[in-house]
């Protein structure tokens, strides 16, 4: 080694660097860290070649963690110098050379003498200023990268190697010992190994995620054509409703959007079917918001469980209104074609018979820009002095999701329609004026009810 | 001729008193020196010695400084023949290292950030409540523990 001494180290093709090329999650959640380094620690695990190690305490639950592969291996295949994971989507390098069809595998040599000489090659090239044709980065995420990504570190990863000994149920050093005193999972995930994770061969890990990718089932739309609205589960506090309606509105003409806080889900109506179809065919197992995935699923009927409540009654006093209705509101603005068939023959399958019959919204869509608040108007709250016909549009859909607890509804008995429960819709729309020609709930209450149903 | 002996240590007062203590340590450490280190990690090889060393030390402070039952003639003497290491027993009279536990374990230049040893550090301050020093197998000799 002492010939080596002497020598110009650069020329050898030992490396030094002054900062690591680590992922998020090898890097730990502490944003404080003190990290050791060493130049020409150790040789890389890939080309054998010296390389500066670094080397710190990821977070206080984690094990020391160093940097593995030098950082011209890494940037060849733009991976993390500790994990060997791509550092733009943390999977592995076959799962992404899979999804984005790059074959890397030609040309990097794997031959002793062929990879080191390719390695200081591309060192000087990349000294000289001619950085290597990279298209890592530029290259457009395709689906299945986005369905297998993590959207958050994932520090697990950090945590401290088995006891050797406790394996062998020889350890002595009890609560003192830093290692981990688990049994190891056996299976295929257990084979890995550097080189082939690097090289994107036979990784068992990629294999697992590949094959999950390929499992993963697209939404299939339900039968019943009436259903518009899209489930979306797994929400927190940081997601807004406004943030749900960038991410689905260019997808269709959205209806209604109902956040339901305590279950930490969302309902997604759009004023189309197409629009609903189209949206859970591009979102479905990708739809991130905010750094966070999301779970999308089709809405379901609330029919089955209203049926066993009210049964019949219901179902008749659903009808029963709409045959006293006064008709000449019905030819002004013909309702929606279901609901005038359903008057006369009221099919028994009918998912929706005890529902009101959706209230013409389509006549008064509010894009976002007719909302006022948008622009920065204050508008005093209108629950008190709003009107009930017009609030009851809004909150109607509300009521088509079995999964959805309703605000506190009245007990649906005969007189369903009678005291309406109008929640005021929890979004920041204007309300239009009161028009009491739109007033299209089939109510059999007299003219004085409304006044009832706002005290 | 008669031999002319020349190393003949003179004892002060009160050392029959501390005597067998001191021999049963030495002997210990002599023990200690003699123990195979087989099943050991190779940074317990040397905490016994630390241990003995540090014990040897402490009864000899602990006599002449907190139960004042030696003279000072007889505690320059033990520190002279090694039976205690007058290092260490500078450092238990400052502040803040009454309960030291060696002396490596408080150079900064031994460790990578330029701190002492993880023993030093206060119980309540710690995130691993159960340590073991790398340099002495100390468990904590922070002075308020």
């Amino acid at each position: 080694m002492a010939h080596r001494v002497l020598r110009d180290v650069e020329a050898d093709g030992w490396e030094r660097s002054d900062f690591p090329i680590i992922c998020e999650s090898c890097l730990g959640d502490n944003p404080y860290i003190r990290m050791t380094k060493e130049n020409y620690g150790a040789e890389c695990k890939i080309c054998t070649r010296p390389f500066t190690v670094f080397m710190w305490r990821p977070g206080r639950d984690a094990r020391y963690k160093k940097t593995e592969i030098c950082q011209t291996c890494s940037k060849l295949k733009n991976v993390c110098q500790v994990c060997v994971l791509d550092l733009e989507y943390g999977l592995p390098v076959q799962v992404r050379d899979t999804a984005l069809s790059i074959s890397s595998h030609d040309s990097i040599p794997k031959s002793d003498v062929n990879r080191e000489y390719f390695a200081e090659e591309h060192d000087r090239r990349a000294r000289a200023g001619l950085d290597y044709e990279s298209s890592y980065g530029k290259v457009r995420p395709n689906d299945t990268l986005l369905k297998l990504q993590r959207t958050t570190p994932y520090y697990q990863r950090n945590r401290a190697h088995i006891c050797s000994f406790y394996i062998r149920g020889e350890c002595t050093r009890g609560a003192e010992c830093p290692y981990r005193h688990e049994m190891p999972v056996t299976g295929e995930l257990s084979q890995q190994n550097i080189k082939d994770r690097y090289y994107g061969i036979n990784d068992p890990v990629a294999l697992k995620l590949l094959n999950k990718a390929g499992d993963m089932p697209a939404l299939e739309p339900p039968d019943d054509e009436s259903i518009r609205t899209l489930y979306v589960g797994g929400l927190d506090a940081r997601i807004s409703e406004q943030d749900l309606r960038d991410e689905f509105y260019s997808h269709g003409e959205i209806e209604s959007i109902k956040m339901v806080v305590q279950k930490a889900c969302a309902f997604v109506t759009y004023t189309t079917r197409e629009g609903a179809e189209k949206a859970a065919a591009e979102l479905s197992n990708k739809l991130v918001v905010k750094g966070l995935r999301l779970k999308l699923m089709w809405g379901r009927p609330q029919a089955a469980k209203l049926d066993g409540e009210t049964g019949l009654s219901a179902a008749h006093s659903g009808l029963l209104p709409r045959a006293v209705i006064s008709h000449q509101q019905y030819q002004d603005v013909p309702p929606p074609g279901t609901s005038t068939s359903q008057d006369q023959q009221l099919p028994p399958h009918m998912q929706y018979f005890n529902i009101p019959p959706p209230p013409p919204q389509y006549e008064r869509t509010f894009y976002p820009s007719m909302d006022p608040q948008r622009m920065g108007a204050a508008i005093p709250n209108q629950e008190g002095g709003g009107s009930g016909g017009s609030t009851e549009n809004k909150g109607d859909p509300g009521l088509q999701y079995a999964a959805y607890p309703p605000p506190p509804l009245p007990p649906h008995g005969g007189d369903q329609y009678y005291q309406q429960y109008y929640a005021p819709p929890p979004y920041g729309y204007m309300q239009p004026p009161p028009e009491q020609s739109y007033q299209q709930y089939p109510s059999t209450v007299p003219p004085t009810a409304p006044t009832d149903e706002q005290a | 001729m008669p031999k002319v002996k020349t190393n003949r240590v003179k004892y002060p007062e009160g050392w029959e008193l501390i005597e067998p203590t001191l021999r049963e340590l030495q002997g210990k450490m002599r023990e200690a020196e003699n123990d195979p280190h087989d099943g050991k990690r190779k940074c317990e090889a040397l905490w016994p010695i630390f241990k003995i060393a540090h014990q040897k030390s402490r009864y000899i402070y602990d006599l002449y400084y907190r139960r004042k039952e030696i003279s000072k003639e007889l505690f320059e003497f033990c520190l002279d023949q090694g039976y205690a290491d007058r290092n260490i027993i500078a450092k238990w009279k400052k502040p803040g290292y009454e309960r030291l536990c060696c002396l490596r374990c408080i150079q900064p230049r031994d460790h990578n950030f330029q701190t002492t040893c993880v023993c030093r550090v206060p119980k309540h301050l710690r995130e691993e409540k159960v340590i073991e020093c790398v340099h002495c197998g100390c468990k904590g000799c922070a002075s308020g523990d």
